[in-house]
């Protein structure tokens, strides 16, 4: 394992827990817990007492835990905003000629730019809503991104995977259709998710399965969505497991996975919907969500693979 | 592979914990602060019935001082309170309470007309009336608010009272932004048992 790969897969497991805790902000309502940026209360590191707090800033904007809870968020980020450049780096080192495993990491590199600007976005429109979706979308295809690029330098280290296995050359398309109902599907989750909030300030009877009911149109889609996201994933587990020859074991357990998550998926939003909105279930509701693109992701370059091989 | 699904699910739910320990200590961290306990006071309701501290014992309550033939900012106040009383309709835990300054004209008859004139049908909303020298000690020193010249000069705003009997903030009764504050404040004394 050369040193992209080692690093290919530190910065994608690192993002994966930065989406986690971006959530986490997000659940918290710790959004506006730094008021400025990048500094936040206009020092580098986040006061620990009220009397730190420089003159010009209102006291009653101050709230240490939330304050802190965006500060490791943005840390946090920057963390692995250099672990994606080392990244590219590498990847022009290693791959310097091949353009399918250096091109992505550059396109992640040059989204996780936008990401940081979009963070001093966030705050300056006091976290304007598609501004938040936008955040987490970009975050999700950069995940993707690298995911495959690691999967791809995997396979140039070991180009007798998937030789073995033979799956239905016509599935290209159920992957992408796939891709693009599951980061619709999370824009739908984050307008619910948003209009249960903007209800609640107009609304302030407590109960928020009320609120939900109240939100219709949206609830109804992300449903619907989900059975045809679900229908899609059994389709093709059915495709690459069942009708395939020898199908490989990482296409076999990936595909198994995907439809156990979507399983999870359906629990935890059934639970949201008829219980309560627990703020940890939602938490794991979204980050559910990205491992499932991450998972779809492996399973098509797997697939792609395999028909190079075939050809 | 069963090792690795174990590691992963522990992982997991490390990450959980820690969340949940996160979320929690962020919910706990927005406090409103106890200013001090509402003293004791025996006034009579619309409905004759004696109203005293007591009554603040396990409610959350939204106060204000007002009189039925004020035309300054009362309306405002009467109609933000509405808003309140409406919005409210289902969290029984939480009442509303207005006592009138300007007893002489404000008999409990009054006060009950002036109520279901404004659609209060029921006992989350009390008026409340005495004499004119307890209304000004209980506003002036119990309430520390302004009392030298009722019932025109009475004060315009909300007081928030926690279920201990407690005051716990202070709100422009006319003004919508304060009302926003007031509504979250309201809402996390609901939540916070």
């Amino acid at each position: 394992m050369n040193l992209f790969r080692t690093f290919s897969f530190v910065t994608t497991a690192m993002t994966y827990l930065l989406i986690f805790v971006g959530g986490l902000v997000r659940v918290a309502g710790a959004g506006m817990g730094c008021p400025d940026w990048p500094k936040c209360f206009d020092r580098w590191i986040p006061p620990t007492s009220l009397d730190q707090l420089p003159d010009h800033i209102d006291p009653a904007k101050f709230n240490i835990v939330l304050a802190w809870i965006e500060y490791s968020n943005r840390l946090f980020g920057a963390l692995v905003g250099l672990l994606i450049t080392i990244t590219t780096i590498l990847a022009f080192k290693y791959y310097r000629d091949i353009p399918k495993i250096n091109r992505p990491v550059l396109a992640a590199l040059f989204l996780t730019l936008i990401e940081g600007w979009l963070g001093s976005v966030l705050v300056d429109t006091v976290l304007n809503p598609i501004t938040i979706t936008l955040h987490l979308l970009l975050a999700l295809i950069i995940v993707m991104l690298l995911v495959y690029a690691a999967q791809e330098a995997f396979y140039l280290e070991n180009p007798k995977s998937e030789m073995q296995s033979e799956y239905s050359p016509k599935l290209k398309w159920m992957f992408g259709i796939l891709s693009i109902a599951l980061l619709f599907e999370v824009i739908l989750g984050t307008e619910i998710r948003g209009g249960l909030e903007m209800m609640r300030e107009d609304n302030p009877i407590v109960d928020s399965q009320f609120l939900l009911q109240m939100l219709g149109p949206f609830k109804y889609m992300h449903t619907i969505l989900g059975l045809l996201i679900t229908g899609i994933s059994g389709f093709l587990w059915f495709h690459l497991v069942k009708k395939s020859k020898n199908p490989s074991s990482l296409m076999s357990q990936t595909s198994t996975a995907i439809l156990g998550l979507i399983f999870a998926q359906i629990v935890m939003g059934e639970v949201l919907v008829f219980f309560d909105v627990i703020p940890l279930v939602q938490l794991f509701h979204m980050w559910v969500a990205s491992w499932i693109l991450g998972l779809v992701t492996i399973q098509f370059t797997a697939w792609n693979k395999s028909q190079l091989s075939y050809e | 592979m069963n090792k690795n699904i174990i590691y992963g699910l522990i992982c997991i739910s490390l990450l959980g914990l820690g969340a949940s320990w996160v979320i929690k200590k962020a919910n706990s961290s927005y406090t409103i602060s106890v200013i001090k306990d509402v003293p004791p006071f025996l006034f009579k309701t619309q409905d004759g019935k004696l109203f005293s501290e007591k009554e603040f014992r396990n409610k959350i309550t939204v106060l204000d001082f007002m009189f039925t033939s004020c035309p300054g900012p009362c309306p405002i106040m009467t109609n933000n309170m509405i808003h309140l009383y409406q919005d409210y309709e289902k969290v029984d835990e939480v009442q509303f309470v207005s006592i009138t300054v300007d007893p002489n004209i404000d008999s409990e008859e009054i006060l009950k007309q002036y109520a279901n004139a404004h659609g209060v049908n029921d006992s989350r909303w009390q008026f409340l009336t005495s004499d004119l020298e307890a209304i000004k000690d209980l506003k002036k020193n119990g309430f520390m608010l302004y009392a030298d010249e009722l019932p025109r000069g009475h004060a315009v705003k909300f007081v928030l009272i926690d279920r201990d009997g407690r005051i716990r903030k202070y709100y422009d009764g006319t003004d919508k932004a304060s009302m926003a504050v007031l509504r979250k404040d309201l809402n996390h004394l609901v939540k916070e048992i």
